[in-house]
């Protein structure tokens, strides 16, 4: 019999390894199977039952239920775990079909498959708190996808490295903290110090302002779709850890100053991000301020106190990913027809070289900027409407903040598709665009994927009504 | 043949304020320095001081695992750097004319400025030590002052380092004070295992930026 817990930490490891040997020639294929084995285990762990084993190839029986003890610490694999499970998956499966057309060479595929298996195991390890470490491991592992083949020491990698090392004494000291509470329940002054210090890691984790730097970085200095892994599916297993661990330490959620601190911290994040993402000349710095607003809303969306905040958080959450990974798709074909580059000035023009990229890179900004027809706006708009009632200014900035990132995208747009002005230049743009049909049928995949989020609400909106259900820290 | 236990006795007498100002000295000079051979042989005698204080803390078997941790860490970076210095000899330090040489040696207005910074980071740990002192019956006030000194000196070496090698040596000194602080607090075998993978993948990491760097041809301060 196979464990649950064992099959989701184990496989991606071992496909890494292959796909990491099969690189080298069949790159195609390495990408192809690693979204293959990002699918197959998002289906497994949506449709597998918990409480009986079932059968599998050559007679082995699979038990998704079954508690794993390794290295003294178990593995515990619960339905709340289900929604986070497939969203790591199957978000990281659209990312490895549009790095297969974008960023084939790059070691995001091992790394990324790695990635996956150390994040499942931060999300199954109980207690809780050791999960810091597989997240600092995982950290450690995602310098080597994010820096740039063929070029210098890139900052996005070590500022994420460093940010997420200092986070890890505070949330293994809690530990030590809430042990001596549970012997000593009169001192609740432990319950005051194990409260800032998880705050004060998360902060670092999450990249709340002034801990951001990180989150520009890692969008701005680095391979934009490894960029992207680490903001949308890395950070997204991180705010599945901050509600698991408000879940077992309901105590958090019931401080006094929860709601009001998360909010304000979420507000100051969406108003940086609205101020600076217009300013940028850069596209990476844009995605990397849009991923910081966004961040910014779902913690407003937390702050609220309430169970449909939870569930506007994990709406954030799954549709984080269609914005994020479209717009660094999108960098990534338009950077690799300009030798690296990504500020505005050396993209002028390149949209007419590389449409499929610009598209891509156009819905995704949308998505980032929660505008109509795209992912995003399925959540931004459900949380400006709960707001608007209680708190109608918070929901103006965040409606600004939408238009503030348009403006950033309009200016880049209007850069990529200058069109020369003398006849002479006009004989460099190619009639046909230098992208494959294949490029185009993906990009058209996700793109329809996005709007259609976008336009059909009602499908995505439940199952993040449902899996909110699971947490309770609200409800006591 | 000394066994391991006779050796830490002879040396036992350094496993207190001794460490703690070897420790300071060492990761001062992390600060200050930015040549590579001098880096490395301070990261070195870091780890033996930190070795000596855990020695008092968790098993003498676990500390110097630990220990050997460190220095197979110090391992990698003194290959990376012959590395990355062989992939640049012709534009860094070998090939600067003799007479530049020395200039290395001198201390430059950066070093003036880091080592004013180690000055007041040490005061500052002090202080910290007096004023907010960890439970005394885990942590004895040496030990206090030690972890409170890698932690404040680690997180200066972050703040000023150039390149990704100084990042890395920063993050080393970070964690090898939290975890002199940790190990009293949670001594199980997979917790210290899981750390020493830490640190060797923050050092494999940054060893791999240095090389990166090396191979794009940016001189990069080591």
């Amino acid at each position: 019999m196979i464990a649950g817990p064992l099959l989701l930490l184990i496989l991606p490891l071992a496909m890494g390894g292959i796909v990491y040997i099969l690189r080298r020639w069949l790159f195609p294929l390495s990408a192809l199977l690693s979204a293959g084995t990002a699918v197959l285990l998002g289906i497994a762990v949506v449709t597998l039952p918990l409480d009986q084993p079932v059968s599998a190839w050559g007679g082995r029986q699979i038990a998704m239920g079954e508690t794993v003890t390794l290295l003294g610490r178990e593995l515990v694999f619960e339905q709340s775990d289900r929604m986070a499970m497939a969203f790591l998956f199957f978000a990281a499966a659209g990312l490895f079909l549009l790095a297969w057309r974008f960023a084939p060479k790059t070691l995001l595929f091992p790394i990324g498959l790695g990635l996956l298996s150390l994040l499942c195991g931060a999300l199954l390890i109980r207690p809780l708190i050791y999960s810091i470490l597989l997240i600092e491991i995982a950290a450690a592992l995602s310098v080597f996808a994010l820096q740039v083949e063929g070029q210098g020491a890139t900052r996005g990698g070590i500022r994420y490295l460093t940010f997420t090392t200092l986070a890890l004494p505070g949330i293994l000291v809690t530990h030590w903290l809430l042990e001596r509470y549970a012997v000593t329940p009169d001192a609740t002054e432990l319950l005051d110090q194990a409260s800032v210090l998880l705050a004060i890691s998360f902060a670092l984790l999450l990249g709340v302002v002034p801990f951001h730097t990180w989150v520009i970085s890692v969008a701005d200095d680095s391979v934009p779709l490894a960029g992207a892994f680490v903001l949308a599916i890395g950070n997204g297993a991180v705010w599945f850890l901050l509600l698991d661990f408000l879940e077992a330490y309901p105590w958090l959620g019931s401080h006094p100053l929860f709601g009001s601190l998360v909010s304000a911290a979420g507000l100051v994040m969406v108003i940086v991000g609205a101020i600076f993402t217009p300013t940028q000349r850069r596209f990476g710095g844009l995605m990397g301020y849009a991923a910081l607003l966004d961040s910014g809303a779902a913690l407003i969306a937390l702050g609220m106190n309430s169970q449909l905040g939870v569930a506007l958080v994990l709406l954030s959450l799954s549709v984080r990913p269609f914005g994020l990974i479209l717009l660094a798709a999108g960098l990534s074909g338009l950077r690799a027809r300009n030798g690296g580059a990504n500020d505005l000035d050396s993209l002028r023009g390149l949209g007419w070289q590389a449409p499929w990229s610009t598209v891509a890179l156009v819905f995704g900004s949308l998505s980032m900027a929660g505008l109509p027809v795209s992912a995003g706006f399925a959540w931004r708009w459900a949380l400006c409407r709960t707001l608007a009632p209680s708190d109608l200014g918070t929901a103006l900035v965040l409606l600004l903040a939408g238009l503030s990132v348009m403006a950033g995208v309009w200016r880049g747009l209007s850069s990529l598709l200058m069109r020369p002005r003398s006849a002479e230049d006009r004989s460099v743009i190619p009639m046909e665009p230098s992208e494959g049909w294949l490029t185009a049928v993906v990009v058209v995949v996700a793109v329809a994927a996005s709007v259609g989020v976008g336009l059909f609400p009602q499908y995505v909106a439940p199952l993040a009504d449902r899996l909110a259900a699971a947490y309770t820290f609200f409800l006591n | 043949m000394p066994t391991l236990v006779e050796l830490v006795e002879r040396v036992s007498f350094l496993a207190a304020m001794p460490a703690v100002a070897g420790i300071l000295v060492t990761a001062g000079l992390l600060v200050v320095n930015r040549e590579w051979r001098l880096s490395v042989i301070a990261l070195t005698v870091q780890y033996f001081f930190v070795a000596l204080l855990l020695t008092r803390q968790i098993r003498l078997e676990l500390a110097a695992v630990k220990g050997l941790i460190g220095w197979l860490i110090c391992m990698v970076f003194y290959m990376t750097e012959r590395q990355a210095s062989v992939l640049q000899q012709p534009t860094v330090d070998d090939g600067a004319p003799p007479a530049q040489r020395w200039r290395r040696w001198v201390m430059s207005a950066r070093s003036s400025f880091s080592l004013l910074a180690v000055f007041l980071v040490a005061v500052a740990a002090y202080a910290g030590t007096l004023r907010f002192p960890l439970p005394e019956a885990l942590f004895p006030g040496d030990i206090t002052l030690a972890c409170y000194l890698l932690a404040g000196l680690g997180l200066l070496q972050i703040g000023l380092g150039e390149s990704p090698v100084q990042v890395g040596f920063g993050l080393l000194t970070f964690l090898s004070g939290f975890d002199l602080g940790y190990v009293a607090l949670e001594p199980s075998l997979a917790v210290a295992g899981l750390l020493g993978a830490v640190s060797l993948l923050i050092t494999l990491a940054a060893a791999y930026l240095r090389t990166a760097q090396a191979t794009a041809g940016e001189g990069g301060v080591p």
